[in-house]
């Protein structure tokens, strides 16, 4: 029932977003006056989005599929097959997003179709952390780890090679992004949590854990260790052998004394971690954090001292779509750029996740759940996620406040080393250690 | 064994029973938490008791449900055609090694080689092959092919144990009595190896509806259940896996009953069948 | 015989045949590329076709060789010892001390059905059972045993051996019972004529009679412990490595060469042990005895 009225909520959302946006936005085949015949050749066109469970499920896809005249077929794949499925096999996707672990993959594979600049509508009013690399106050931000401007641009239309600064061509359009930080059980912790280093103190022996891998739990280990005086680094995201040798040394003392209680490797893990007290701080997801406290769990996320770690979600067209068939590279565009456009974002806005186009937003999400989810205001209601379940009573404010005070202090983003290939085979020691 | 009921029947019921205990222990905790109260999570407290998280699995859209409604089609559909092929390409092979034949140590380690191998290995190394000759890959024959090498070994296994039970004067009997190859294969040795055909078939099946490292990057545009269900598990999930749990377990334990109770049918009409025509 | 087209040897081959082609197409072809990439250099995701030999001199100089399957051996050593004698056991009593047919068949069906519900939600299922706060801690301390949750039940060696005993032991219970249901009743019971009590029963005629299904039973536990990555990395909370977590890591860095050589290196060990089973007793032979 509470789905049902949500649903309302969220339509009626929608509806007063299409009205803001002079209907550029939507409806893309009668508002924007395509030709009819255009609307008629490609009812018959599937295209396939796979994506993780955030950016592909079927009540996107639902509506996706009503508001465009094409089909829009949707996959969820974890990762591992989503990458191997794109490098072996990308003429089998049309449509695909990946977050800054992955980039690093794509450069001279020519597997990624360069997007020009001028064919994503939304780009003027896209956050400058994608457009210019600076937060949105024009200050520039750590680049430690794969930052996004680091794989925004392709150097020119070959889509080899990624520019530092911006060109004309995109290597995806940016769909979403957020901060992450530790979580921590206020109810279990012998002390107040403020800075990384803390993940590493005695007094939490037993009760911490990181994230599986070198991509994401490394480079929080490298904060925490930096943190603690136990290591200095030029780059924390992009370290030399010596630098990874000392980690992974000290890490592995850490593992032997007992210090790890587990390593987890996706969202339900690090819940089922946190909900059952088997470890009372650890690296974590924002949408985890408010998992844990919707089952009555007190969690908390922090701001620490050492800033945040940012990451963010790319969505790319496949490079097969320049050289086949015209009509389906346009319904690829027009779908990328709904994707953005209002729907998709209130619907992961509303989970927690910030929108690249946040003035879009704005004007469609309702002013509580705007105000809740960016501008850190205390909620007026309850805050309601698209599903119908109640993630926060009215009052409540969002750890870390509003949009650019958790995503304007990043210490490190998530990243794919340059030494990656010595990185894991130490990774494996600390493994098996 | 004697009449009597020794002591050991007892203690050996105790262990049973004890057995049963821990092998269900795990699946107790999925079928109670499937009855989770609606703001309960996946691990106890139980926080009430409701049926919502099976209401949120069949109307779809609710949180953390993905597509499973089309994912468990899929693995059915997927599972019956791997269970069938499984049992007829398994049957096959296994009435093969009745005999010495050169090649069959090939055959034998073959399988035994496709049952070590990763299966993410298997599934990339056909990946790249269906790649390397420019074929994409489907679920009808990528997907059906990339699950067989993994059901068939262990379809050949069963058909050793099971032709390995055979009392094989049956079958010269047959042959005395002039029965042609494929009568004897009809009325002797099917109804014989029955039980190990059924086996097959339910091995091929389980196999299949589990299997997601061969097939992951093989079947194509649709997702099969385990790789919905491992995609799930990146975002936030709630009791409706354990749901799925629940009703897989219900849904199995009707489709083994029926088979069961069809192949007991199945051998009383042979048997009765070989009767009337042996009077 | 003279109604036969074909000659056994060939009706042989035909039998053969699909299922060889499936083993030779997709199975074999797949293994000479794995081999063929065990000795290429990799870049980032990408496989280079340059021979290198990196990949096999780190693999056969590193301890981290040593380390893991020093692991492995020591998780399948636990792990077969366990389920041999219980799924002895099992099958000793489901084959000898159960009577009724219609009882027997559903003792297995019930020893089955835990199996046909999901891998992923079956792994799970642990948490809840084995955590902090999981059932089994909490009837431990509602009955006093202990007053401090146990924390070694999960994300331990102990987890690891406790869920492959529970998914493994049916595998080694099942061609067991085959094996024993082959034994004709009138050889137990001219033993038991001839005085012999039931412990001389089972231990010198029963265990000399179910070789075989003992073999099957092993190479099912042996292929499953050594191959299993995914099980091992749920739940040790992923602080183990066992080969095939190694190669499972590599993978997922799409360090595939290096993650060829330690494949073909797990294939090579495997097979020798299943060789080297099928070298005492000949499941083939078996099936002409």
């Amino acid at each position: 029932m509470s789905e049902q009225k949500n649903k309302g909520l969220s339509r009626r959302g929608f509806m007063k977003g299409a009205a803001a946006t002079a209907g550029a936005a939507l409806g893309s085949g009668v508002i924007t006056g395509f030709p009819t015949y255009w609307a008629q050749a490609s009812k018959d066109i599937t295209i396939t989005h796979v994506g993780s469970i955030y950016t592909t499920n079927p009540t996107v896809a639902e509506q996706a599929n009503k508001d465009l005249g094409f089909t829009v077929q949707m996959q969820t794949l974890d990762n591992t097959t989503l990458i191997n499925r794109l490098l072996t096999q990308a003429e089998t996707v049309d449509v695909a997003d990946f977050g800054n672990t992955s980039m690093g993959y794509f450069k001279n594979k020519g597997v990624l179709m360069p997007i020009p600049v001028k064919e994503y509508k939304y780009w003027d009013q896209t956050v400058p952390l994608f457009t210019q690399g600076t937060y949105a106050d024009g200050k520039p931000y750590s680049m430690q780890g794969y930052a996004p401007i680091k794989s925004q641009f392709w150097v020119d239309e070959s889509a080899q090679e990624y520019s530092p600064t911006p060109t004309d061509w995109l290597v995806g359009i940016p769909v979403m992004y957020n901060a992450d930080t530790l979580g921590v059980r206020p109810d279990l912790v012998p002390h107040k949590v403020t800075s990384w280093k803390d993940l590493l103190g005695s007094d939490f022996a037993g009760k911490v854990a990181l994230q599986d891998g070198v991509n994401v739990g490394v480079p929080d280990a490298a904060v925490a260790l930096e943190a603690a005086g136990l290591m200095t680094y030029v780059d924390k995201g992009n370290m030399t052998r010596e630098e990874i040798d000392k980690t992974i040394d000290l890490l592995i003392e850490l593992k032997r004394s007992g210090h790890f209680r587990s390593f987890w490797t996706n969202f339900d893990q690090s819940v089922q971690l946190m909900a059952s007290g088997e470890v009372v701080l650890q690296s974590m997801f924002a949408p985890a954090v408010t998992e844990v406290r919707t089952r009555g769990i007190e969690c908390q996320y922090l701001p620490l001292e050492e800033g945040s770690r940012g990451w963010y979600i790319f969505q790319s067209a496949m490079a097969h779509l320049d050289a086949g068939d015209k009509l389906r590279r346009d319904c690829v565009m027009e779908y990328m750029n709904w994707c953005n456009s209002g729907f998709n974002g209130v619907y992961f806005s509303r989970q927690g996740f910030y929108s690249s186009v946040p003035d879009l937003m704005k004007a469609q999400l309702p002013e509580n759940d705007y105000g809740y989810w960016y501008e850190g205001k205390a909620a007026t209601a309850d805050i309601i996620d698209p599903f119908g379940k109640v993630m926060e009573k009215a009052g409540a404010v969002r750890d870390g406040g509003s949009l650019w005070d958790r995503m304007g202090n990043v210490g490190i983003w998530n990243t794919l080393m340059d030494e990656d290939r010595y990185l894991v085979r130490r990774w494996q020691d600390f493994m098996a250690a | 064994m004697g009449t009597r009921r020794s002591a050991s029947y007892y203690i050996l019921s105790a262990v049973f029973a004890a057995f049963l205990l821990f092998l269900y222990g795990p699946m107790l905790c999925v079928y109670l938490l499937s009855f989770q109260g609606p703001e309960g999570g996946m691990s106890f407290p139980m926080r009430g008791f409701s049926l919502v998280w099976f209401e949120t699995l069949f109307t779809a859209g609710g949180r953390g449900v993905g597509d499973i409604h089309n994912s468990f089609i899929r693995s059915l559909r997927l599972g019956a055609i791997v269970a069938v092929l499984t049992m007829l390409i398994g049957l096959a092979v296994g009435m093969s090694f009745r005999r010495r034949y050169p090649g069959s140590n090939f055959v034998f380690y073959s399988a035994i080689i496709s049952m070590i191998v990763p299966g993410i290995f298997v599934g990339f190394g056909i990946s790249l092959t269906l790649n390397m000759i420019g074929m994409r890959p489907q679920w009808w024959y990528s997907g059906i092919g990339a699950q067989l090498t993994w059901s068939l070994p262990f379809a050949m296994l069963i058909m050793f144990i099971i032709l390995g039970r055979m009392d094989k004067s049956y079958e010269e009997a047959a042959t005395d009595l002039g029965a042609s190859s494929f009568q004897r294969f009809q009325y002797v040795i099917l109804p014989l190896i029955l039980p190990g055909v059924i086996g097959m078939f339910m091995a091929g099946f389980t196999s299949s509806y589990e299997e997601a490292a061969r097939a992951g990057l093989n079947i194509g545009t649709g997702n099969t259940m385990p790789m919905e269900l491992t995609g799930l598990l990146g975002a936030a999930t709630t009791p409706v896996m354990f749901a799925v749990g629940t009703l897989t377990t219900l849904f199995m334990f009707t489709l083994v009953i029926s088979t069961l109770l069809v192949s007991a049918r199945l051998a009383k009409r042979r048997q009765l069948r070989l009767t009337a025509q042996h009077a | 015989m003279s109604s036969m087209t074909v000659s056994p040897r060939a009706a042989s081959w035909l039998q053969a045949t699909p299922f060889t082609l499936i083993m030779t197409c997709l199975v074999m072809v797949p293994l000479a590329i794995i081999v063929s990439v065990s000795f290429m250099d990799f870049g980032f995701a990408e496989i280079i076709p340059e021979f290198y030999l990196g990949n096999w001199t780190d693999l056969l100089r590193s301890s981290l060789t040593f380390d893991t399957y020093k692991t492995v051996f020591r998780q399948l050593a636990i792990v077969w010892t366990i389920t041999l004698l219980l799924g002895f056991t099992i099958s000793y009593y489901l084959i000898f001390h159960v009577r009724s047919n219609m009882w027997r068949a559903i003792f297995l069906a019930a020893c089955a059905i835990p199996f046909w519900t999901s891998g992923p939600i079956r792994m799970i299922s642990w948490v809840p059972l084995l955590g902090r706060e999981g059932l089994v801690n909490q009837a431990l301390m509602g009955t006093g045993v202990i007053d401090q949750p146990i924390s070694w039940l999960l994300y331990s060696e102990f987890s690891v051996i406790v869920v492959y005993v529970n998914m493994l032991t049916m595998a080694m219970a099942g061609p067991i019972a085959n094996s024993m249901a082959k034994i004709s009743p009138s050889i137990i019971q001219a033993a038991r004529d001839q005085g012999a009590s039931e412990w001389q029963v089972i231990t010198e005629v029963i265990i000399p009679l179910i070789k075989p299904g003992i073999v099957v039973g092993t190479i099912f536990i042996i292929t499953a412990v050594m191959g299993d990555g995914f099980l091992v990395r749920a739940m040790s909370g992923n602080q183990m490595n066992t080969p095939a977590v190694a190669i499972m890591n590599e993978i997922n860095a799409f360090q595939f060469p290096p993650a060829a050589a330690k494949s073909v290196v797990l294939l090579l060990v495997v097979l020798g042990m299943v060789g080297l089973l099928l070298r005492f007793v000949d499941i083939r032979k078996e099936l002409a005895r």
